[in-house]
């Protein structure tokens, strides 16, 4: 009896991807996390640190960094372990919405105000522009992170073997 | 035979590749935002080092009755951005607070390594009855309100507020015209008028200086003139006798002086005659 040689067999079509291990992902999380954590809690707060110390009023509270930075470092590890799963879609836009809101809470404090030591001039500088342009990258991930919510509800594991190729 | 397995070549769905190529123009995105934010903050950084200097501040007297206060200033853009729009005002008041004058610079763009040199000049009215009359006649400390705006890389407006007090040195400081006792007999009366002043301006007062004695009933009674050539820091004290008109008595009127140089004639306070 003869037949088409397996050797030919499309992987789609045996289930052709290869998930990491959750230990594995995890690890891969954790070394995501050490540039995250410094792009957004190690540096801002090093930053603010200095200008306090300089005794110039501070924009935005340390602890208000840490919290959001914090928050948005859990969600995007959170999402990054769970991405071969169906909360990777839905943790997508949690964490753009997080990033938006955010971004939103920074525009409040806009713009930022503060008097020279001595109290002789006071400079205020506006950034809310510039927020609102860097509003389009969470908002982008936003929508990328819908369609992944609906890809996966409308097929499961449609994506995997081409997010996790064998 | 053992099985071959072989990468798919299957086309990813719709859906991933939009979904896919969405997270690959945030990422962009976001590269190019924070490469935009690194290179702001360094020239931000630049512009801040370079400073606003001001330069060749200068009191001098303009046309009739006043005295102008001119010069410029300069701001380094050393960065890679325009700073745009910029904008100045300045407000002056004197020591009792009664506003003087204001000043206006702009709008205009200082290019990328460029400079620019902005001048300005404050007209302020030294009148006998104007509000800046003391400016001739006493030191004083100036309240200076200045406040400016600008964009700076084209997303960041940037607006500056400054209040200081600056120094006035008055050109005839401690002025003083006095009218003595006439002297004389008959009808040819002689009175002894005296000048004296500092200059603690910067520029030197050179012209002359006329007086007019005025009767209480105002009535012209004579007068004469003063040259001048006092220097910066220099103490001028003169004297001369003034012929009166016939029959008119100082008593009781008042000293008129007025100087004049180049730039044309500044009537300086009246002095009552005692």
């Amino acid at each position: 009896m003869s037949g088409p040689p397996r050797a030919f067999v499309p992987m789609q079509e045996t289930g052709g991807y290869q998930i990491p291990s959750l230990g594995y992902r995890i690890l891969v999380a954790a070394l995501l996390l050490i540039p995250s954590f410094f792009l957004l809690v190690a540096l801002p707060v090093a930053a603010l640190t200095f200008v306090n110390s300089r005794g110039i009023a501070l924009p935005i509270s340390i602890v208000a960094v840490i919290v959001w930075g914090f928050l948005l470092l859990g969600v995007g590890t959170a999402r990054s372990i769970l991405k071969p799963t169906r909360a990777y879609g839905p943790l997508s836009v949690a964490a753009s919405l997080v990033s938006l809101l955010y971004l939103l809470y920074l525009i409040t404090l806009s713009p930022y105000r503060f008097v020279v030591p001595g109290g002789s001039a006071s400079i205020a500088a506006g950034y809310s522009m510039f927020l609102e342009l860097v509003m389009i990258v969470p908002a982008i991930g936003l929508v990328a992170g819908l369609l992944t919510t609906v890809e996966d509800a409308r097929a499961p594991k449609e994506r995997l073997p081409f997010d996790y190729p064998a | 035979m053992a099985a071959l397995v072989v990468p798919t070549h299957r086309r990813p769905p719709a859906i991933y590749r939009a979904a896919r190529a969405l997270r690959w123009v945030s990422a962009i995105v976001l590269v190019v935002l924070i490469l935009y934010a690194g290179t702001v903050a360094y020239s931000a950084t630049e512009v801040a080092r370079s400073s606003v200097q001001s330069r060749s501040l200068s009191a001098s007297f303009a046309a009739n009755g006043t005295v102008e206060v001119g010069g410029s200033f300069t701001l380094s853009n050393p960065g890679l951005y325009p700073i745009q729009t910029v904008t100045l005002t300045a407000r002056i008041a004197n020591g009792a607070g009664v506003f003087l004058g204001k000043l206006g610079v702009g709008p205009t763009d200082i290019a990328p390594s460029s400079t620019g040199v902005f001048p300005f000049a404050l007209y302020l009215p030294v009148s006998a009855s104007g509000p800046a009359v003391s400016l001739l006649t006493e030191d004083q400390y100036l309240d200076v309100n200045a406040w400016g705006n600008a964009t700076y890389a084209y997303l960041f407006p940037i607006s500056v507020s400054l209040s200081e007090s600056r120094s006035w040195g008055a050109p005839f400081e401690g002025f003083q015209a006095t009218v003595g006792t006439p002297s004389g007999s008959g009808g040819a009366l002689t009175v002894p008028v005296t000048v004296t002043f500092s200059n603690h301006a910067g520029s030197p007062d050179v012209g002359t200086l006329t007086f007019v004695i005025e009767s209480s009933n105002y009535v012209d009674c004579g007068g004469g003139a003063f040259s001048l050539d006092v220097p910066p820091g220099g103490f001028y004290d003169q004297s001369q006798n003034v012929a009166l008109s016939s029959g008119c008595s100082p008593a009781g009127g008042q000293l008129f002086t007025t100087y004049s140089n180049a730039g044309g004639t500044t009537p300086l306070p009246p002095e009552a005659i005692p």
